[in-house]
């Protein structure tokens, strides 16, 4: 699904390059969970980024689904990002403006499903995600693991191919941490291939495979079993 | 989609208060001044384009240049119209107006048949016949088509007809000051004047039919008193018309008449032409023609008309800057947001979409919170500008043309906060990376400067206008105009005015009685004259010097407190007194007078020289120079001018209408006084003054707000730069130094900018007065300061809040 080659990427400041990511290859196949792991700054989360097509690379190529999409301008990202991808933030990234409903109908309200479908689909996967009861509450009335579970049901209502997900659990206690790792693991079960980016050993462990990277290259990949 | 945006913008505006009252409150504020003003400007244009075939009808201006100064009047000769009329077929009717106070126009005692008692009433004027024919007014009562034919008949108009009728009054006799030999009757009755006509104040259209003030008055082609007007056929020509006019009207009437008359031709005859100014350009384009009151109407002046536009579309673009500049101070709260629906899969056009969508909501909510606002402020609008107006309801296009407002104002409004906050990066703003961009800053200060500079020189300008109509009203005028208390219609006492006269001057605390319709200040009543001076024998040879000639008694220097610098006062036992003037001293100059008191003088009459007073400034203080003037003895009698000692004023009124009341039964006692008739001359000023002043509150209200937004932003993004300061140290007043010193910053570039246009601006205005003050530096550094303090208070106290609080909070919100 995911074929980035010799993938390079620098940050610019007026005076220093600084490369984020170096000669970076990876393989991602449909229905893989991978974690990917590593010290702070080792160009984990840009690496994430550009798979979620949010961020630029400066060389290398990114095949998704055996299409080049590196040179892929804004609308056309915006595209395929809407269509393909549903992203799981640390720090759930929900609008504070809007109801937990609402929230999660945003996707379906981009992609121009009818509303009464879009109502379904919402109500389908709060139940999943058993958030139902808190449909008209705002975020800031919900507990962390609460809102990342809206965060979740928000990346999976367009049933995506592929979610991202950054540190989904660094915000979270251990219960509702492993709530949330349980949900990601249902999905892929369900064929949904996940990225994951973790610092915990533990959330690794519910990945097929882990990246182990340090200054911007992958330096191990290991099979969990 | 628009649905959601419109929810969305709803809960915006609801969680953030504060901002949405300032965004909202200043926008609506900033529209509601703009809407009162452009009332305002729609009336001045609409001036006279509501009469039947407006545009074929033309006023007669005359303009000559003197010495580079360009003259301009309306007064034409009594036989100039009717002879132009036969002269030339292209004149379809001529209609002439006279209302020129000399002659009984402006201000009469008014009195019925029915009932004896005297009101005093004003807007008279006399009109031919063929004048109600031009402008064919709307007839109540009776018929139009021959109204003023015969004479001593009157048109009235509706509001004065139900003043003194019960019913329908024509047929019905009217006299004025008493003249019982000159009765009017009332013929018809039309409705009131429009106050968009340039005739708007006139009540009484008295016919000029059989008419001859003296005579020959009608042949006469030497004194100019009518206005003329003239409707020309259709298609004509106007500039040719205008220069055989010209010709006939000076080469074959005028000079014969002067030569006849054993005149001197003027040289600045030379440069006369006469020139027909269209009707619908009478009320904004007059402003350079002499006047003596001959329209009652204050006229107005295009140029009014185009600083109001110009404040108007300046308080808008004020207020639409504030809008422009919280909405995108607001940007870094709505910075996550954006990132997220990028990160869904949300386009920049559907972004922008829903920007100006909450953009037009707000201008929408907006306009019409304005149009409530400017509904509450229209009578204090109305006051200060002098006009009655209201706002158009139930005219067609109000409502389209407020939607219409509120969407244009929003999508212009909208587009670069939309712009901005649409183009953030997704992945920087969610990893709170969103800064504000320098570029943009650049932008946010110009518009904060550029508000402070229009507050500056507006308090500028009120300053100056303060300063000058403080020195307009304690400005030494030469004669003494505290405490005299003038009693009008005393004309109608008759043959026992000099009886009454002395009784008032039995009253201990009257200091002086002077009867005379001549008063140094020309307030409603008191009269002037034009009249040319030559010495003795040098009619002939010499083109004489104009002045005035006026009609006074022998208390008349007394009582004004003028100065008599050579010679001696009238006195009414000397029989040759009857001939004597005392002149003043801009006369001996003019003409040349060395050795004045004795010297012989004439201006048709010939008078004995007999004093000489200082010059004192009986025109208005805008214009250079003293006339030529000449005292002489005799009876002009509608005005009774007593001058009253300091103490219980209360009481002396009382003595003196006890006088009165027992010399005129029948009619109460009118009187004003003369200082604040003066100050009335100039409620033009005043009016300024009042509109500077509300203007420069109204700008530097918005300016704040917009300064008030800016500090909010900048402090809430500072929180936690404030917070390590505080944590290493720093006081509260560092902190609120360190947050209030930019802004401060940015209003001594306003300083800077604004201090030399409003010099500018300032002395342009200035100009316009012979007499005026000289613009003082300090009144810079004062609007200068009050600007500062007003910025420092605006910003302080978000400063303030931001250095108090706690600064754990700061860093843990962090």
């Amino acid at each position: 699904m995911i074929k980035i080659t010799s993938l390079q990427k620098y940050y610019r400041t007026e005076e220093v390059e600084t490369v984020a990511l170096n000669n970076l290859t990876i393989h991602v196949k449909e229905g893989e969970f991978v974690a990917v792991m590593g010290p702070s700054g080792c160009g984990k989360s840009t690496l994430l980024n550009i798979v979620g097509l949010l961020d630029d690379l400066d060389e290398g190529s990114y095949l998704f689904n055996n299409i080049e999409v590196a040179k892929f301008n804004e609308r056309k990202r915006s595209d395929l990002r809407k269509h393909n991808i549903g992203f799981v933030f640390q720090s759930f990234n929900l609008i504070d403006e809007l109801t937990v409903f609402e929230n999660v109908e945003l996707p379906l309200v981009y992609t121009n499903v009818p509303a009464a479908e879009r109502k379904r689909r919402v109500e389908e996967v709060l139940e999943k995600v058993q958030i139902m009861h808190r449909r008209n509450h705002f975020p800031q009335q919900l507990s962390g693991g609460q809102q990342q579970r809206v965060a979740v049901a928000r990346a999976v209502v367009n049933t995506p191919k592929l979610i991202l997900a950054d540190e989904p659990t660094g915000n979270l206690d251990s219960n509702n941490g492993n709530e949330v790792m349980q949900l990601l693991t249902e999905l892929n079960e369900a064929g949904t291939t996940i990225v994951m980016v973790t610092h915990s050993e533990h959330d690794a462990r519910f990945a097929d495979r882990v990246i182990r990277m340090l200054d911007g290259q992958v330096i191990m990949e290991t099979t969990t079993a | 989609m628009i649905k959601n945006y419109i929810k969305l913008a709803w809960r915006n505006l609801r969680s953030q208060k504060l901002f949405s009252i300032i965004k909202i409150g200043g926008f609506a504020f900033g529209i509601s001044i703009c809407l009162l003003i452009v009332l305002f400007v729609k009336h001045e244009l609409s001036y006279d384009k509501f009469y039947p075939d407006s545009d074929q009808i033309y006023r007669i201006v005359g303009v000559a240049n003197r010495d580079n100064v360009i003259l301009k009047g309306i007064a034409m000769p009594a036989p100039a119209g009717p002879t132009l009329k036969e002269e030339f077929p292209a004149i379809e009717a001529m209609g002439r107006m006279l209302s020129n106070p000399l002659f009984g126009a402006g201000s009469n005692q008014l009195s019925t048949h029915e009932n004896p008692e005297n009101f005093s009433d004003n807007g008279f004027t006399y009109v031919d016949q063929s004048f109600l024919d031009i402008f064919s007014p709307q007839a109540i009562y009776g018929s139009l088509a021959h109204a003023l034919d015969k004479p001593n008949t009157v048109v009235i108009t509706q509001s004065t007809a139900k003043k003194y009728f019960k019913r329908d009054p024509t047929g019905k006799i009217i006299y004025l000051n008493n003249d019982k030999d000159r009765p009017y009757t009332i013929t018809a009755v039309i409705a009131d004047v429009p106050s968009n006509s340039h005739l708007y104040g006139f009540n009484f259209f008295m016919t000029l039919s059989g008419i001859d003030f003296y005579p020959g008055e009608q042949q006469n082609w030497i004194a100019s008193n009518y206005s003329t007007y003239l409707k020309l056929k259709k298609g004509t020509d106007i500039e040719p018309l205008a220069k055989q006019l010209t010709k006939s009207y000076i080469q074959d009437h005028y000079v014969p008449a002067i030569l006849q008359a054993g005149m001197q031709v003027n040289p600045i005859l030379s440069t006369a032409k006469l020139v027909l100014q269209p009707l619908a350009e009478i009320h904004l384009y007059s402003s350079d023609i002499q006047n003596y009151k001959l329209e009652t109407q204050k006229r107005g002046d295009i140029k009014t008309v185009w600083v109001f536009s110009g404040i108007a579309g300046f308080i808008l673009l004020i207020a639409a800057i504030n809008f422009i500049n919280l909405s995108t101070t607001n940007a870094t709260s709505r910075a996550k947001e954006v990132g997220i629906r990028k990160t869904i899969g949300s386009n920049r056009r559907a972004l922008i979409s829903q920007f100006i969508t909450e953009s037009l909501l707000y201008s929408m909510i907006s306009v019409f919170a304005g149009i409530a606002i400017s509904f509450l402020l229209l009578p204090v609008f109305n006051d200060l500008a002098d006009k009655t107006l209201s706002i158009p309801w139930n005219e067609w296009y109000f409502v389209p043309a407020a939607i219409a407002i509120a969407l244009i104002i929003g999508l212009l409004s909208g587009i670069y906060p939309a712009i901005y906050l649409s183009g953030f990066k997704p992945i920087s703003v969610l990893k709170g990376k969103i800064s504000s961009r320098s570029g943009t800053s650049t932008f946010r200060n110009g518009l904060v400067v550029f508000q402070f500079v229009t507050s500056i020189i507006l308090i500028i300008g009120t300053l100056i206008v303060n300063q000058q109509m403080t020195f307009i009203l304690s400005k030494d005028v030469g004669f003494n105009k505290d405490q005299v208390l003038v009693l009008h219609g005393t004309n109608t006492l008759g043959s026992q005015t000099r009886t009454f006269k002395s009784e008032l001057g039995s009253i201990p605390s009257v200091n002086n009685v002077t009867i005379s319709d001549y008063l140094p200040v020309m307030i409603d009543g008191s009269k002037r004259n034009g009249n040319t001076f030559w010495l003795e024998g040098k009619q002939i040879e010499e083109a004489g010097k104009g002045g005035q000639f006026w009609i006074v008694d022998k208390d008349y220097l007394q009582t004004f407190g003028l100065t008599l610098i050579a010679g001696r006062n009238f006195n009414m036992d000397v029989a040759s007194d009857s001939a004597a003037v005392i002149v003043n001293k801009k006369m001996i100059v003019e003409l040349g007078l060395k050795d004045p008191i004795g010297a012989r003088i004439t201006n048709g009459t010939t008078y004995t020289i007999i004093g000489v007073v200082d010059d004192f400034i009986f025109g208005s203080l805008r214009e250079e120079g003293l006339q030529p003037l000449c005292l002489a003895i005799g009876g002009s009698n509608s005005l009774t001018s007593v001058k009253i000692s300091s103490d219980n004023i209360d009481l002396t009124i009382k003595d003196i209408t006890a006088i009165w009341d027992k010399f005129s039964p029948n009619q109460k006692i009118q009187y004003s006084f003369l200082d604040e008739g003066f100050a009335a001359l100039y409620n033009d000023v005043r009016r300024t003054q009042n509109i500077f002043t509300s203007f420069a509150i109204i700008a530097i209200f918005i300016a704040c707000l917009g300064l008030f937004g800016l500090a909010a932003y900048t402090t809430t993004q500072r929180t936690k730069e404030i917070g390590v300061r505080k944590v290493l140290g720093a006081s509260i007043s560092a902190i609120v130094k360190l947050l209030s010193k930019d802004f401060v910053r940015l209003v001594f570039v306003a300083i800077v900018i604004a201090s030399p246009i409003a010099w500018w601006a300032m002395n342009k205005w200035l100009e316009d007065f012979a007499y005026r003050i000289d613009i003082e530096w300090w009144t810079f550094a004062l609007a200068g300061s009050a600007a500062v303090v007003v910025a420092l208070l605006t910003v302080s106290w978000q400063a303030i809040r931001a250095a108090l609080a706690n600064p754990v909070d700061s860093l843990r919100d962090e």
